[in-house]
């Protein structure tokens, strides 16, 4: 595949915006969707729309098996061994909130300890700090150092205590880009008797994901990053935690029998999926892992490559710019970019480069405390897909270049 | 210029780039040239809230008209705020409480910035009008303040006496002179209201008769022609000592000037 037929697929990439071609660089905020995951959601809604596991009829016995279809290709596109450990939820945010709540019900008593890590979008900071709240556990913070690499080595020290039951890290930074030494964190967590969870939000984009040879406890990943309708999202959980689990939400479709005297719920994963779940969205997760899959073709994926390091080489030598997350090893970099220029704010060059038609990210990129650790107010980021081209990397060098002269 | 004159200006600046990448150098230019606001003057009071982009904003006041000054660390922000002071300086506080900004819908900038930078432009104008409504709500307090001109302290003058013969009408029963000649007045205040504020004292601060002089002086200068209310304030201090009697209070107290000073020490 070329990525001409790449493109062709993403029809928005033919919009303008204020007359100019746009050029979209904020994938790592939302992708976009192809006509595949369109086509999906219009089959669901126009021709097998009804809700799911309950009634006896047709309409109802196909959109079953089509959600259901996405829980087994969901497995499958992660190396889950098995598609009961698929929660389908709204999003990473949501399925980090479910593991947070009911880790914390189950298996954290006061004085117990969590470690996130100082890069963590906030919705990997907050579910944790109220169960903290909540369960008197202590949340503990693993520093990156001013390159943007995770302090893996000082794990060891902060596990020594024996008190951390949970560690939860980006499989990658949504601000450095950088892809974290997730599987040698697991295996060392693990000699600690320490769960850990993997927000897949970024990871998912960018790596092929085998959760089973990760052997993390969770993997949560967002369908909308990865070209899937938006509102769908995905939790693997090893079975044991899903049985171990109380229920999160209570109400359709996660009970067995309810009577007055009390309820039993169903087996995991139904038992998370409370209330009618996002009956056209989840099956956009099929072809969405089908085009995914198709952009770590050898074509697409060496362009990609290329684009990845001709902005890493620009930005780095730059001497304007401050880019954060240089890793020594390019390998471990996603083509995504974050950085500050000089005597510009990064709400003025994301303005102007709205208005030359390149869609950029500015602000703090919900990661106030890596803000923090940067000592800045917020940050310009760029990031790309694999149905960008070099001629669109290069357009935004140049523009890049325009707007911080306009602005200097 | 008037305020409609300097605001068609503007919107016809505005006219003259087609497309919102020229406007917004157009802005930057504007922001470039903002008269520098001073570093130390960089204070956390000064600060626009709502506003991604810190923006500061200053003002002063002259003959009764308001200018401002306005910084802010990203530069087409500045060059919005540096439009606002632009148009809205020399304007009295009452032009730019009452104005309604509208013109800024008609060089449709709220719909060229982003949702963020749009409220951070809303707060601006909220802002500017509300410093201006604060002025001129300070300014209208102070027309019918308490300052007194030349003919008002005329006017107070006659009173001052008239309160002193009131005060000489009151007495401590166990007494036989009036507070005043007693030397337990300190103070006597008369405001451009013709209200009396009074200062006074006991011999003693335990004195059981306290509250009933209190009353009687409240009512007879209350009683004098022109006064319209009367507040005392009872104080110990200083302590009262017979030092501070009128020469006549002593020759009715048979008192000697020797014992006057031996009380002194």
């Amino acid at each position: 595949m070329t990525i001409e037929q790449l493109r062709s697929q993403f029809p928005i990439l033919e919009e303008k915006v204020y007359g100019r071609p746009l050029v979209y660089l904020d994938n790592a905020a939302t992708s976009q969707r192809p006509v595949s995951v369109v086509e999906k959601w219009n089959q669901i809604t126009l021709k097998s729309n009804a809700n799911l596991h309950r009634a006896v009829h047709k309409l109802a016995a196909d959109a079953t098996a089509e959600y259901e279809n996405a829980r087994q290709a969901a497995a499958d596109f992660i190396g889950a061994a098995d598609a009961h450990s698929i929660v389908f939820t709204s999003g990473a945010t949501a399925a980090l909130n479910l593991v947070a709540f009911c880790f914390g019900e189950a298996c954290i008593k006061p004085g117990d300890q969590i470690i996130v890590t100082e890069e963590e979008h906030h919705s990997n900071i907050v579910p944790w700090q109220l169960m903290a709240q909540r369960k008197g556990a202590v949340l503990k913070v693993l520093p990156v150092d001013d390159n943007g690499r995770l302090c893996v080595e000082m794990l060891d020290d902060m596990l020594s205590s024996g008190k951390v039951r949970l560690l939860s890290v980006a499989h990658i930074s949504n601000v450095l880009g950088i892809v974290n030494p997730v599987q040698e964190i697991v295996a060392k967590c693990h000699q600690y008797g320490c769960a850990v969870m993997v927000d897949g939000a970024q990871g998912i984009v960018h790596q092929k994901v085998d959760v089973t040879a990760m052997d993390c406890d969770f993997y949560a990943f967002s369908g909308h990053k990865l070209y899937a309708a938006p509102g769908t999202g995905v939790l693997y959980a090893k079975k044991q935690w899903l049985e171990e689990f109380p229920p999160y939400m209570g109400g359709g479709e996660m009970i067995e029998t309810v009577r007055w005297t009390g309820t039993t719920f169903a087996k995991p994963p139904h038992k998370f999926e409370a209330g009618t779940q996002n009956i056209s969205g989840v099956p956009t997760l099929v072809p969405a892992f089908g085009i995914a899959t198709q952009m770590r073709e050898q074509s697409i994926d060496s362009e990609a490559i290329a684009i990845k390091d001709y902005i890493y080489d620009t930005l780095r030598k730059d001497p304007r710019v401050k880019l954060f997350g240089c890793p020594d090893n390019p390998q471990e970099k996603i083509p995504l970019f974050s950085f500050c220029v000089d005597g510009v704010h990064h709400e003025d060059l994301a303005l102007i480069l709205d208005k030359m038609g390149f869609a950029v990210r500015s602000g703090q990129m919900c990661a106030e405390p890596l803000m923090d650790r940067f000592g800045v107010t917020g940050m310009l980021r760029v990031s790309f897909a694999p149905y960008n081209t070099m001629q669109e990397a290069q357009q935004f060098i140049t523009a890049l270049d325009k707007a911080v002269n306009m602005l200097r | 210029m008037t305020l409609e004159e300097k605001k068609l200006q503007v919107v016809e600046d505005f006219s003259l780039y087609d497309e919102w990448l020229d406007k917004y150098e157009y802005l930057i230019e504007q922001g470039k040239n903002l008269a520098p606001f001073p570093e130390e003057s960089k204070t956390e009071d000064k600060l626009i809230k709502g506003c991604q982009s810190r923006v500061w904003l200053d003002y002063e006041l002259k003959d009764g008209k308001m200018y401002f000054k306005a910084d802010s660390d990203a530069i087409i922000t500045k060059g919005i705020i540096s439009l606002l002071i632009d148009v809205y300086s020399g304007r009295t506080p009452q032009e730019i409480a009452e104005d309604d900004f509208g013109f800024l819908d008609q060089i449709g900038l709220k719909e060229n910035l982003s949702p963020t930078r749009a409220g951070g432009l809303a707060s601006m104008v909220e802002t500017i009008k509300r410093v201006a409504a604060e002025v001129k709500d300070k300014k209208e307090a102070s027309d019918d303040s308490q300052v007194l001109s030349a003919d008002d302290v005329k006017e107070l003058a006659p009173l001052y006496e008239n309160v002193v013969l009131a005060l000489k009408q009151v007495y401590d029963p166990e007494i036989p002179v009036n507070i005043y000649d007693l030397g337990l007045i300190y103070e006597i205040n008369i405001n451009k209201d013709h209200k009396a504020y009074i200062r006074m004292t006991f011999t003693a601060p335990n004195c059981p008769m306290a509250d009933m002089v209190i009353s009687d002086a409240k009512t007879c200068v209350e009683d004098v022609p022109g006064i319209t209310g009367c507040d005392i304030e009872l104080v110990f201090e200083p302590a009262w000592n017979t030092s501070m009697m009128t020469d006549e209070a002593r020759v009715a107290l048979n008192m000697d000037f020797d014992v006057d000073d031996n009380s002194q020490e």
